[in-house]
C-alpha cells in the first residue's frame, strides 16, 4: 500500500521535474527562471531541514483539522439524518454551503482570528468538512431496509442502532470518503498558510514565490507529496483495521 | 377474529392504476393460512397493508385490540457485525431462550450459529431470519416467501414444527407453490387480478400437520380449486 502510493507520487513528481528541465533546455531558459539540476540539489540540501519541520507542522494541523471535520460531520449528519424539519434544514444548508468556494472566506478568518494556529486549523477543517458532511448525510440518511425492518417492526430501533447499521453497511464508502478528504485537509492548511499564516509549508511556499525560487517550490512539493502519501496510507491502514475488526472482510470474500 | 380487511382499495404512490378495488378478507381462526396468487398481483402489498406498514389505502382494517402483527420477507438480512447465534440470542426475549434452542435444532441451524449472516446459503439465511421473527411476541406472522431457497423436505419440517409449537397463533404464508399451500394451510386467500371480481377468493386447504399421509384425492381437489380460483 505504502509502496504503491509513494511510487505513484514519485513517478508523477519526477515526470513533472523532467518536463520542467526539458522545457528549460529546449528553450534555453536561464537558471533564474528554471534552475538546473545541480542548483536544485544545492537548494534541497540548504532548505530540506527547515522545510521538513514546516511540512510536519502543516501535516499536524491538517490531521487535527481533518479529525475535527470528521467529528463535526458525523454529529451533524446524525442530527440531520431523519426526514424531519431539522434534517431537511441541515441538508439544504449543507448542499447550499458546499456550493460556495469556502476558501474565499479565509481572509475573514485571518482578520478575526489572526495568523496563528486557530486560523489554519479552522480553514483546514472547513475545506474538508462539507464534502465529508454531504457524503455522511447521504450514507446515514439512507435506510437499509433489509436490515432495519426487523428492528422497526419489533420496536427495537434506536438512533444508535440505526447509525450503526448504516455505517456498517457503507463502511467501504465511509473509509473512501475519509481518505479522500485527507488531501483536502492538507490543501486547506497549505492554502491557509499561503494566504496569511506565519508558519507551515504554505508560508514557506509564499516566501519562495516572492523570491521566484522554483527550486525551493520543488523541494516543498516533494516533501508535501511524500508526507501526504504517508498520511493517506496511514488512513487506509486504519480503515483496513476497522473493517477487519467489524468482520467486513469476511463479507467481501463471499 | 384477529383481522378483517373491509373494502380495501389501493394504488401505489407513483402509480395511476389501482392494485386493489374493494377487497375483502379476514383471518378468523388461528392456524396456518396461505396467501396465493400470480406474481405482481399485490400479495406483498396486501400483506404489508395488513401489518400496518403501508398506509394511503381506502377502506378499513379491523384488528383485534393490541394484536401484534409482524411481516417478514425473504429479502431481509441480519446485521453482519456479529454471528448469527449472537444476533438471535440478543433479539430473543429471555422467556423465549429455550424456544430459540428448539428452533435452531428444528430448523437445522446448528451449524450456522457461529457464522456471519453473509456466510450462509440463501436457504440458511431465510431460516435464520424466520427464526428471529418466531421468537418475538406476535399474534399474526406474515411469512412472505420466508422459506424460499429452502429444500422441500426442510420446508415441510419447518412448517410442521411451526404448526406444532404455535397452535394458537395466526400465520399467513405467502408462497407460489400450489401444492405447499394446499397441503399445509387451513384457509388459502387466493388473490387475483384486479379485473376479476371478487378480487380475493377464500379456498379451504388440507391443513396437514405432518402426522399422517395426506389424503391424495382431497389434496388434488384443493389444488385444483386454488388454480381455478387464481
Amino acid at each position: 500500500m505504502l509502496h504503491k502510493r509513494l511510487s505513484q507520487f514519485l513517478i508523477i513528481y519526477f515526470l513533472g521535474l523532467g518536463l520542467l528541465l526539458a522545457v528549460k533546455y529546449c528553450f534555453g531558459l536561464s537558471d533564474y527562471v528554471i534552475p538546473g539540476f545541480t542548483d536544485m540539489q544545492n537548494t534541497a540540501q540548504a532548505v530540506a531541514a527547515g522545510y521538513l519541520r514546516a511540512v510536519l507542522d502543516t501535516l499536524g494541523v491538517a490531521v487535527i483539522g481533518h479529525v475535527l471535520a470528521i467529528a463535526l460531520a458525523t454529529v451533524v449528519a446524525i442530527v440531520g439524518r431523519p426526514d424531519n424539519l431539522l434534517g431537511t434544514m441541515i441538508k439544504t444548508a449543507a448542499y447550499n454551503l458546499q456550493a460556495y468556494p469556502i476558501v474565499a472566506v479565509a481572509p475573514i478568518i485571518f482578520i478575526l482570528l489572526g495568523d496563528g494556529l486557530p486560523s489554519r486549523l479552522l480553514i483546514a477543517a472547513i475545506i474538508c468538512y462539507f464534502p465529508l458532511l454531504l457524503s455522511f448525510i447521504g450514507i446515514l440518511g439512507e435506510p437499509v431496509a433489509g436490515i432495519e425492518h426487523f428492528y422497526v417492526v419489533t420496536g427495537r430501533m434506536r438512533w444508535q442502532l440505526e447509525v450503526k447499521i448504516r455505517a456498517f453497511e457503507n463502511i467501504h464508502k465511509l473509509i473512501t470518503v475519509v481518505t479522500g478528504s485527507a488531501t483536502l485537509a492538507m490543501v486547506g492548511t497549505i492554502v491557509a498558510e499561503f494566504i496569511g499564516a506565519d508558519s507551515g509549508i504554505g508560508y514557506s511556499l509564499r516566501i519562495a514565490l516572492y523570491q521566484s525560487d522554483i527550486a525551493k517550490v520543488l523541494v516543498a512539493l516533494f516533501l508535501i507529496g511524500v508526507f501526504n502519501s504517508l498520511y493517506l496510507v496511514a488512513l487506509e491502514l486504519l480503515g483496513l483495521a476497522v473493517r477487519k475488526r467489524m468482520g467486513v472482510e469476511q463479507r467481501t470474500q463471499q | 377474529m384477529l383481522l378483517q380487511c373491509l373494502n380495501i382499495s389501493y394504488r401505489y404512490p407513483q402509480g395511476d392504476a389501482l392494485v386493489f378495488r374493494d377487497l375483502n378478507c379476514r383471518l378468523a381462526d388461528p392456524g396456518f393460512h396461505g396467501l396465493f396468487g400470480p406474481s405482481g398481483v399485490g400479495k406483498s402489498t396486501l400483506a404489508r397493508i395488513m401489518a400496518g406498514e403501508i398506509s394511503g389505502f381506502t377502506g378499513e382494517i379491523k384488528r383485534r385490540d393490541r394484536a401484534g402483527i409482524l411481516y417478514s420477507c425473504n429479502t431481509e438480512r441480519l446485521p453482519g457485525w456479529s454471528s448469527v447465534g449472537d444476533h438471535l440470542t440478543k433479539v430473543t426475549p429471555a422467556a423465549n431462550l429455550p424456544l430459540l434452542r428448539e428452533l435452531i435444532t428444528a430448523f437445522d441451524l446448528g451449524s450456522c450459529v457461529d457464522s456471519r449472516f453473509s456466510q450462509l446459503s440463501l436457504g440458511q439465511k431465510n431460516r435464520a431470519n424466520l427464526t428471529r421473527y418466531l421468537l418475538q411476541d406476535f399474534d399474526l406472522l406474515i411469512m412472505d416467501e420466508s422459506l424460499a431457497n429452502v429444500d422441500e423436505a426442510t420446508r415441510k419440517q419447518i412448517i410442521v414444527t411451526i404448526k406444532q409449537i404455535f397452535p394458537d397463533r395466526y400465520f399467513l404464508y405467502i408462497s407460489h407453490s400450489v401444492a405447499e399451500v394446499a397441503t399445509f394451510c387451513a384457509r388459502i386467500l387466493v388473490l387475483r387480478d384486479i379485473h376479476k371480481s371478487p378480487q380475493l377468493i377464500e379456498v379451504a386447504g388440507r391443513d396437514h400437520h405432518g402426522d399422517a399421509v395426506p389424503d391424495r384425492p382431497a389434496l388434488e381437489r384443493a389444488m385444483l380449486e386454488i388454480v381455478h380460483a387464481a
